[in-house]
């Protein structure tokens, strides 16, 4: 008898695609959100990014009352506080989130405040506090990689403590996220490279880990499938819009599957690092990703074979046999980064990076074991085992 | 509607699930009494720290207090605050755990329980919660129980530790700790 169990969530509406900008006002509209704020980075608004967005409210007859845009890349309480604020100030009753990682998740943070009212947003920590629907809330992702757009997570430093502190709740996930190629058109090579892997690190481990179920597995597989067909495109020819839209998708894909069924020992690995080192989250993603597929390979090897397909194409698979096709599988990744260190330099392993020094390894796998998401790492993790990890990642 | 008594097998299904988790929980503190690597582990959770194992709505559940040193006392009932809770969603997700049919990793991945606190002192009491199991049950129940049976874990280890925990179990009261 199969005993498997799961749960699947996903409510939140993905307006994708061509002009999708310009959906925003009828969305925005519906939702009771006629006085939108923005929130921000300086690298977006400098990007010229919100150019197309505000001449698409404009043209919808949406006035954007206020736009904040000193979001920092690691958002504090003290940010939240201030942007709700100007929030309240400027008689706001909506949020358009827009950027990466940081962006989103201070979008998330600020939704609670306004309202549920007050200014500490600690109270709010942790897992279900939240007992009502927030205000209206769109998500413009402008990095194609993290996926935050459709997690119902969000991180925000405590700068008095100085933790990290976690937001979970379904009434955090955005009303709509949306997709719109012309946002990460414009997107550096070497972010490009690190968000892809991040992106396709998310769909892996979402598959080959404990909460793969399938309807997650069916999200990753497809996001799996369009970053092998169009990252190293996009790397060649960056303008490339459908390419560009296609890794936002897969992004946004990626990210409904491991909301759903999380992720593993890359991420507890990427996550110590990005803490000791301050290496990006998604580089992280990239140089630890064959290493612990490897350490792992026995529990996943059917999954993982099974991936070679998105991953290769049919040929390959075809004539691929059975038993050897996780370990090809563990090849094409390795061959794609080969090939994105060759357009971007985009490290392979940790010595590469010139940010680690052998000697902060063990301070990183000591961090790793305590990471959550190495409860759902298909092996029991030891501390020799992520020692041995970080050695085989140094060079 | 009325409240109606709940069929025999249902209310036995209960009555397992509460004694197994007084055994976990006298466990738990018998374990961090003899083991040096579970103390180490619990260590680094605040003096006081208070975690909870039990089932929504109303229990049965179990708490076990740090109480330093990397001692926990367990604790039929949290006396004040909890830090750290993990919380089954049904009596029948929690049998499922006791009776070594699903994994716990694999109930958690499932979402069959939801934790609310601290994930890195999550972390740290599964595996102290592993380790227990790893000692406590034969070796064919823990492989069922543990994500991974340890494999460098000698019989002799194995054994004597076993001894001593069902020793303090079946001797020893909840909610207080054993004199050094």
């Amino acid at each position: 008898m199969n005993s498997q169990y799961y749960e699947f969530f996903c409510p939140v509406k993905v307006i994708a695609g061509h002009a999708a900008l310009e959906h925003i006002p009828y969305e925005l509209t519906g939702l009771g959100g006629s006085r939108p704020m923005i929130i921000t980075d300086s690298r977006v608004r400098q990007a010229g990014l919100l150019s197309p967005l505000l001449t698409a409210c404009q043209e919808g007859g949406l006035e954007v009352v206020t736009i904040y845009d000193e979001v920092p890349p690691d958002s504090s309480t003290a940010v939240v506080r201030d942007i709700a604020r100007v929030y309240r100030e400027q008689d706001c009753n909506a949020i358009l989130a827009v950027g990466g990682g940081s962006s989103i998740d201070t979008g998330k943070a600020v939704n609670i405040l306004v309202s549920e009212g007050g200014e500490d947003l600690t109270q709010y920590s942790g897992a279900g506090i939240l007992q009502k629907p927030l205000r209206p809330f769109v998500v413009i992702p402008t990095t194609a990689g993290t996926g935050s757009e459709v997690t119902s997570v969000a991180v925000i430093t405590d700068e008095h403590k100085e933790v990290k502190l976690p937001f979970t709740s379904s009434f955090l996930l955005p009303d709509a996220a949306v997709i719109d190629p012309r946002m990460t058109l414009t997107l550096p090579p070497m972010i490009t490279a690190a968000t892809g892997m991040d992106a396709l690190t998310h769909a892996i481990e979402a598959i080959t880990g404990l909460g793969s179920n399938p309807l997650s597995n069916a999200y990753a597989t497809a996001a799996i499938r369009m970053i092998s067909q169009h990252l190293i495109a996009v790397m060649d020819h960056p303008r490339n819009t459908e390419g560009r839209l296609a890794l936002a998708q897969a992004a946004t894909m990626a990210g409904i599957a491991f909301s759903n069924s999380m992720v593993g020992l890359v991420h507890s690995l990427g996550h110590a690092t990005g803490a000791i080192c301050h290496l990006p989250h998604g580089l992280c993603m990239s140089l630890y990703l064959p290493y612990v597929l490897e350490y792992n390979l026995d529990r996943i090897r059917g999954p993982l074979g099974e991936l070679l397909l998105p991953l290769e194409g049919a040929e390959v698979y075809a004539t691929t046999r059975a038993n050897e096709r996780a370990e090809a599988s563990i090849r094409a990744i390795r061959k794609l980064r080969d090939q994105l260190h060759e357009r971007c330099d985009l490290p392979r392993t940790l010595h590469e990076t010139g940010r680690v020094r052998r000697d902060q390894l063990d301070d990183i796998a000591r961090l790793a074991l305590d990471d959550g998401s190495i409860l759902f790492n298909p092996r029991e993790v030891t501390l020799n085992d992520t020692q041995a990890i970080l050695q085989r990642a140094w060079t | 509607m009325p409240h109606q008594r709940l069929p025999l097998r249902f209310r036995l299904r209960r009555l397992y699930v509460t004694v197994m988790f007084a055994v976990m929980g006298r466990a738990l503190q018998a374990l961090s009494e003899v083991d040096r690597q579970s103390r180490r582990e619990i260590t680094a959770l605040p003096h006081g720290f208070v975690f909870e194992l039990t089932v929504m709505p109303d229990g049965p559940g179990l708490a076990v207090e740090h109480t330093g040193n990397g001692h926990l006392v367990y604790h039929r009932q949290p006396a004040g605050p909890v830090d750290l809770s993990i919380r089954f969603k049904h009596i029948s997700h929690a049998f499922r755990v006791v009776a070594f049919q699903e994994k716990t990793a694999v109930s958690f991945a499932s979402e069959r329980m939801v934790v609310d606190g601290n994930i890195a002192f999550a972390v740290r009491l599964t595996r102290v919660i592993n380790r227990m199991e790893t000692f406590i049950l034969p070796r064919a129940l823990a492989k069922r129980a543990v994500k991974e049976y340890p494999s460098d874990l000698p019989i002799t280890e194995k054994a004597t530790t076993a001894a001593r925990i069902y020793l303090r179990i079946l001797t020893h009261p909840a909610g207080t700790p054993r004199t050094q």
